[in-house]
C-alpha cells in the first residue's frame, strides 16, 4: 500500500513536470542548503545560548523571542524544499533506510518540542530572571543540537544508498513517455555523480 | 605517487561531508544573521555591531571547519574538482563572499545609522553566500572538462 502511495505521488502531474526539467533537482537541493544554513544557524545560536556558551551578551528571551519569526520562515522554507525533493523520487526515498532514520529524528524533535515547550521555549522571561541557566534549559539546548546533528548525518547518508527497486519503471499515466532513470544521482561527490551522468 | 588515505576508507568522505555541512551552517548561518540585522528583519533593539560581536566566533569556527573539510574533500580527487566549472565558480564566489563580508559588511555594521547603502551591502552579501551553496551542489550535476592528455 505504501508503495502504491509513493508511486502515485511521484507520478502525479506536479512531480512529473518538476522532474522533467533537467536542473530542478539540483536547484531545489541548493535551496534546501540555503534554507538549512539560515534555519540551522538560528538553531545553533539558540541552543548555544541555552547552553550558556554563545551569544551571552544577549538574554535568553532576546534570542528565543527575537529570532522566532525568522526561524519559522526558515523552517517552512527548508521543509518545503525537502518535501519537493522527496516527491520527485518518493519510492526511492521511502525505502531508503537513512531517509527513514531521518524521519525518526524528526519524530524525536517533535517530542522534544512538546516536552520543552512550556518550561523553556515559551518561558524565556523566567529563564532570564533565574540566577543561573536552569538545567532543563541546558538539556533542551544540548538535546536539540544532538538531534539536529542526527538529521544532518541521516540526510547525508541518503545519497549513499540506493535501495534496489525495480527501476526503469514506465510512467503509469496513459499518454506519457517518461521513464524513471535507473539510478538517483544525488551526491555532492562528483566521482560518483559524473559516472552516473 | 602517494595514495591519499582519505580514499582508503569508505567512511572518510561522508564524515568530511558532514563536517563540511556543520561548518557552512555555522559560518553562513551566523553571517546571515548579521545581514538580516542590517536589513532590519531581526532583533531591532540591538545594533548590528552587537550581533557582529556575538556571532564573530561562530563565523570564524564555521569558516575554519568548512575550509579544512573542503580542502580534504578536494584532495580525494583534485583533477575532477578543478576541472569542474561549478567548482571553479564556487571557489571564486566563496573568496568574494568572505572578502566582501570582512570589508563591506564589516564597514556597514560599524555605522551608527543604517542607510539604503547598508541594506544593499546586506543583500549582496546574502546573494554571494547563496551562490556559494548553489555552486557546491552543482559540482555533482555538471560535467567536468576532459583532462588534457
Amino acid at each position: 500500500m505504501i508503495v502504491t502511495f509513493l508511486r502515485w505521488l511521484q507520478w502525479t502531474d506536479f512531480f512529473s513536470t518538476l522532474r522533467d526539467w533537467l536542473y530542478s533537482y539540483p536547484v531545489i537541493l541548493s535551496l534546501h542548503m540555503v534554507a538549512m544554513s539560515v534555519f540551522g544557524g538560528l538553531i545553533l545560536v539558540t541552543d548555544l545560548r541555552l547552553l550558556g556558551v554563545g551569544a551571552r551578551t544577549y538574554s535568553i528571551s532576546d534570542v528565543i523571542d527575537g529570532l522566532r519569526n525568522l526561524k519559522r520562515v526558515g523552517f517552512v522554507f527548508v521543509t518545503t524544499c525537502g518535501v519537493l525533493l522527496f516527491g520527485c523520487k518518493a519510492d526511492e526515498y521511502g525505502f531508503n533506510p537513512w531517509f527513514r532514520l531521518k524521519l525518526v529524528f524528526f519524530v524525536l524533535l517533535v517530542i522534544h518540542h512538546w516536552v520543552f515547550r512550556g518550561s523553556v521555549y515559551s518561558n524565556a522571561a523566567a529563564l532570564d530572571s533565574a540566577p543561573q541557566i536552569p538545567g532543563r534549559a541546558k538539556l533542551a539546548g544540548g538535546l536539540s543540537l544532538l538531534l539536529w546533528f542526527g538529521v544532518i548525518c541521516a540526510g547525508r547518508g541518503i545519497g549513499y544508498l540506493h535501495p534496489s527497486l525495480e527501476h526503469g519503471i514506465t510512467d503509469p499515466r496513459p499518454d506519457s513517455t517518461q521513464v524513471m532513470p535507473p539510478v538517483a544521482t544525488e551526491s555532492l561527490a562528483l566521482n560518483r555523480a559524473s559516472s552516473a551522468r | 605517487m602517494i595514495a591519499n588515505p582519505l580514499n582508503s576508507s569508505p567512511l572518510a568522505f561522508p564524515i568530511l561531508e558532514v563536517v563540511h555541512i556543520v561548518g557552512f551552517i555555522s559560518a553562513v548561518g551566523s553571517a546571515a544573521l548579521v545581514d538580516f540585522r542590517l536589513l532590519g528583519f531581526i532583533l531591532p533593539r540591538r545594533s548590528p555591531a552587537e550581533i557582529w560581536r556575538a556571532t564573530l566566533l561562530w563565523t570564524i569556527v564555521g569558516l575554519t571547519l568548512v575550509v579544512f573539510s573542503g580542502l580534504s574533500l578536494f584532495s580525494s580527487d583534485p583533477d575532477m574538482y578543478y576541472l569542474n566549472p561549478a567548482f571553479d565558480l564556487k571557489i571564486a564566489v566563496m573568496i568574494a563572499a568572505i572578502v566582501f563580508y570582512y570589508t563591506a559588511v564589516r564597514k556597514a555594521v560599524a555605522k551608527a545609522v543604517q542607510t539604503g547603502a547598508s541594506r544593499l551591502v546586506a543583500w549582496i552579501s546574502l546573494l554571494l553566500w547563496v551562490l556559494v551553496l548553489f555552486g557546491g551542489i552543482f559540482i555533482a550535476f555538471v560535467q567536468s572538462y576532459a583532462p588534457e592528455a
